[in-house]
């Protein structure tokens, strides 16, 4: 609870001072809305955004589980191929210079107006993370442990399922969470390309109309989403990780 | 038929050699200990034994079957203790047998009735990091002994144990030998502890090492905690002192 405080009162205070200074300096609404203006701009839009938000959340998680599932898949992949690893991972660190928004109107050219195109979108951004993250973990459990695994006859797949596994969950965790942010600005972009609804295609007709009060709300729906998915992984890291492991974050 | 039949076995590891042209001995049911200075290569020696390494020349037997490069054969403990910081002590005591093919819940209750045994009742559900060093490597120790081999390979056992608590598990460790009868090898630096513990010591020279000597230890079984007052072991022990300093580089 503590914890919580000190950042809750500076939000509060930087939302005063945002207030004071719009109704000080009498600045246009449509081009800084006060956050009263922005209040009342979503109580105004509250059934629409509701619909909104659902689809793009649900577009998030959807996009997130096959992002984790590439993830982990490339990971396991590239840890237990010999040879595949080191053919492999410099490609996949060099793919991700290329901007996932370059990408992502071919990605309309191939798989058309769907889920298709979207769900390929947040992949992209997710699986990265998580892959480097739990193949790092992979290959760094501990060499004592490692060696009396060996020592009492531990085979590849006991070492597999019995160390390298457990050992590399928190570093998987660490991966998950940037993945889960990422999650939802993948599904925003995704939904800028074309979509019916969804807080990316709200904003894109908010934008057009110049309600920069409501944009504001939707930019605020999109953090508390993305707060609320890393939540979710947090707490399904507090359940799985045990021990020693469980210290770190 | 000897337990664990060492000959002739050197071992470098690349241009540094570590043992060289060591032959020893554990018949069946001895309990042998060998000391030697710090870096002579007895750790290296139970990594050859292991079959972790395999040695540059000589021969290794265990239980009259040639174990060079074979797994999986001894109980050992390492002299890091090596826990999984994930695992609960129960779950990390159980881990040899395990990897031999037993269920885990198989295991647990006779973990638990040997965790009992070494003072750690109320500990089989806690973590690694919840333990002392010493508590650590009486877990370490139950993990080699319940891995249920013929030969079990102790590396430094006791050295992070208080003085008290380190006479506590020599009483109870000749106990358990006394009882089960296993073959054992026992590295320590403490020269009483092996005079105390074995039938017989091997003495170490600095690296490379070799046998400088073989020392027999003739007191009866079960051996009285009052062996220490006796004159043989005091001239025994005085003489493993020198050996140990005199020892030429
Ligand atoms: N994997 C390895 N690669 C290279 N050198 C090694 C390796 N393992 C051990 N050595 C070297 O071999 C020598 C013997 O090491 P070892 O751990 O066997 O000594 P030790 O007798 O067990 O020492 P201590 O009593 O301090 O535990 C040391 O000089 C060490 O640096
Ligand atoms: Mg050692």
């Amino acid at each position: 609870m503590r914890r919580w405080l000190p950042p809750t009162l500076t939000v509060v205070g930087l939302l005063i001072l945002w207030q004071v200074y719009t109704t000080v300096s009498g600045i246009e609404s449509w081009l800084l809305p006060s956050p009263k203006d922005i209040w009342d701009a979503f109580v105004d839009q509250r059934d629409v955004l509701a619909t909104h938000t659902l689809a793009t959340t649900e577009l998030t998680l959807l996009g997130f589980a096959a992002g984790v599932a590439t993830g982990l898949l490339v990971a396991v992949l590239l840890h237990l191929i010999p040879g595949v690893r080191a053919a492999v991972y410099p490609l996949l660190v060099i793919s991700q210079n290329v901007p996932t928004i370059a990408i992502a109107p071919l990605l309309v050219v191939w798989l058309g107006f769907g889920i298709a195109p979207k769900l390929v979108v947040i992949v992209l951004v997710c699986f990265f993370p998580v892959a480097v993250a739990t193949l790092d973990g992979l290959g760094r459990s501990d060499a004592a442990i490692n060696d009396y695994m060996l020592m009492s006859g531990a085979n590849r797949r006991q070492l597999f399922t019995k160390l390298q596994w457990p050992a590399a969950l928190p570093a998987m965790f660490s991966g998950l969470k940037i993945a889960a942010t990422y999650s939802v600005l993948g599904a925003i972009i995704a939904e800028w390309l074309g979509s019916e609804e969804g807080i990316g295609r709200y904003m894109i007709a908010q934008k057009s109309a110049f309600r920069a009060d409501r944009l504001f709300v939707a930019i605020a729906i999109i953090v508390v989403l993305a707060l609320a998915i890393f939540g979710l992984v947090r707490l399904a890291e507090k359940l799985t990780i045990r021990g020693r492991a469980s210290g770190r974050s | 038929m000897a337990a664990l039949e060492v000959s002739e076995l050197s071992h470098s590891f690349g241009s540094l050699d570590v043992l060289s042209d060591i032959s020893l001995r554990v018949g069946q049911g001895e309990f042998v200990s060998i000391v030697g200075p710090s870096g002579s290569g007895k750790s290296t020696l139970f990594h050859l034994v292991g079959g972790l390494l395999k040695p540059t020349a000589g021969k290794i037997s265990i239980g009259g079957e040639d174990a060079v490069g074979r797994r999986g054969l001894i109980g050992y403990m390492p002299q890091a203790p090596a826990l999984m910081p994930w695992r609960t002590i129960e779950d990390n005591v159980v881990l040899a047998r395990e990897l031999g093919g037993v269920r885990k819940k198989e295991a647990r209750g006779l973990a638990r009735e040997w965790l009992s045994k070494v003072g750690l009742d109320g500990f089989a559900r806690s973590y690694p990091h919840q333990l002392s060093g010493g508590m650590q490597q009486r877990v370490a120790f139950l993990r080699a002994l319940l891995a249920d081999k013929e030969l079990i390979c102790l590396d430094e056992p006791f050295s992070a144990l208080d003085a008290m608590l380190r006479a506590e598990m020599h009483r109870w460790l000749l106990d358990i030998w006394e009882q089960n009868r296993r073959s054992i090898l026992f590295v320590t630096h403490s020269i009483e502890e092996a005079l105390l513990l074995s039938d017989s010591v091997y003495v170490f020279t600095r690296r490379p090492a070799t046998v400088l000597e073989r020392v027999e230890v003739p007191f009866d079984r079960p051996r009285r905690d009052e062996v220490v007052d006796d004159p043989t072991f005091i001239r025994l022990r005085r003489r493993l002192t020198d050996l140990l300093t005199a020892s030429p580089r």
